[in-house]
């Protein structure tokens, strides 16, 4: 077979692209041409953001909720009664954390678990404020009998990702990756 | 039949980048926050909002339970072989069979000798048959495996609707391909469905 000088220059012109350097930022452009998975949720890679939200619960990656979910939860009176509980920052601390999820938030995210969420909360009156109550998670999660959530000593509530996803520390979501406690074998 | 190799090139390019990819996520693991998670008793305090409240005995009880399985989910690892594992390697094999199969098409130009012709096209036959039965196969996998992820209601735009339809038509035109092979325009449905196939798993890679 003749190799075609065309086709070699073209190959050599992709894998080029493919280099991750061309495709750092979440655009378009720069989704298309990046070939690393994209299929979960971008990890959090701030380190204020995962300090200061982590101090208290799973740092949830921002592409897990749309902007404006985000825009409710992250404002200083917001924070002063989240979910039960006060969680105020310091001005500049909240605004730097602020910052970080609305520029990472679902609608921004070209990863597809947050294209899911975002396409799924898109066009909605209320804005959801958990992520449990996104129609795409709740699909996800809706076969799950009581037993091995609310009744289960080792997770005890949906808000609770990282007891079952094993890698949602890295973004990662995958039905293969997850361990439910107690219930070693629940897809059984 | 330039046209063909230059698809070809662009389908073996992407595919050697997906490879290279793999599920490989970032260094974030390192500071391991699910394991600050499970050690600091604070870490309850938000999330159980939507499970009833305890008492801190029972509290403690909950939070040693808890550090242990979290040492156990530390120590899974996914299986290796699973349905959706099957799906993906299907998937991009059919790729790559997709490639192979154009950079077999004889050269209609280049007269070649009968001899050199004629295995050239057996090669061609071979494997554009295989690459549509292996394109069957993924779609078929797929909508065993992944059942639950497509729903109408979130419409064309969602990424997995989008990628079981172009996914579909693309085996549906690679099979085409091969039935009305050695016809003319069987190339372009070919070259067609395997840019449909690339397309439907790139949206959701």
């Amino acid at each position: 077979m003749r190799v075609n000088i065309k086709s070699a220059t073209l190959l050599a012109g992709m894998l080029l692209l493919n280099s991750p350097y061309v495709s750092a930022e979440e655009n378009f452009a720069g989704w298309l041409f990046d070939f690393s998975r994209n299929k979960e949720v971008s990890p959090v890679t701030d380190k204020q953001y995962r300090t200061e939200c982590g101090d208290c619960h799973f740092p949830y990656q921002p592409g897990l909720l749309p902007e404006k979910s985000w825009q409710k939860l992250l404002t200083e009176e917001a924070l002063k009664d989240h979910f039960g509980d006060n969680a105020e920052l310091g001005k500049d601390v909240l605004e730097s954390v602020r910052e970080y999820a609305l520029a990472n938030s679902a609608d921004k995210s070209w990863h597809k678990r947050s294209r899911k969420i975002a396409g799924s909360t898109a066009g909605l009156e209320e804005t959801p404020l958990r992520i449990t109550e996104v129609r795409y998670i709740k699909r996800k999660h809706q076969e799950l009998p009581e037993k091995m959530v609310k009744g289960n000593k080792g997770v005890k509530s949906l808000s609770f990702c990282d007891k079952c996803h094993t890698q949602a520390a890295s973004g990662v979501y995958d039905q293969d990756t997850v361990l439910i406690p107690n219930f070693p074998d629940w897809n059984d | 039949m330039s046209l063909i190799k230059i698809a070809a090139g662009i389908c073996l390019a992407s595919f050697s980048g997906w490879v290279i990819a793999d599920t490989a996520v970032s260094d974030v693991t390192k500071l391991s926050p699910t394991s600050m998670y499970s050690q600091n008793p604070q870490s309850y305090m938000l999330a159980l909002n939507e499970a009833a409240p305890m008492d801190s005995q029972a509290n403690d009880a909950t939070i040693e339970a808890a550090a242990k399985l979290s040492a156990q989910s530390a120590e899974f690892e996914p299986p290796f072989f699973s349905g959706s594992n099957a799906h993906k390697y299907m998937g991009l094999g059919t790729l790559i069979l997709v490639a192979a199969t154009a950079m077999t098409a004889p050269e209609e130009d280049e007269g070649p000798t009968v001899s050199t012709q004629s295995r050239t096209q057996g090669t061609h036959q071979s494997l554009g048959r295989l690459t549509a039965a292996m394109a069957a196969a993924t779609v078929t996998s797929g909508l065993l495996t992944h059942w639950d992820d497509f729903h109408l209601e979130d419409g064309i735009a969602d990424p997995d609707n989008l990628h079981v339809l172009l996914g579909t038509l693309g085996a549906i035109a690679m099979l085409n391909a091969v039935s009305k092979a050695p016809g003319n325009g069987h190339p372009g449905t070919g070259i067609a469905g395997g840019i449909a196939m690339g397309a439907a798993i790139k949206l959701t890679w």
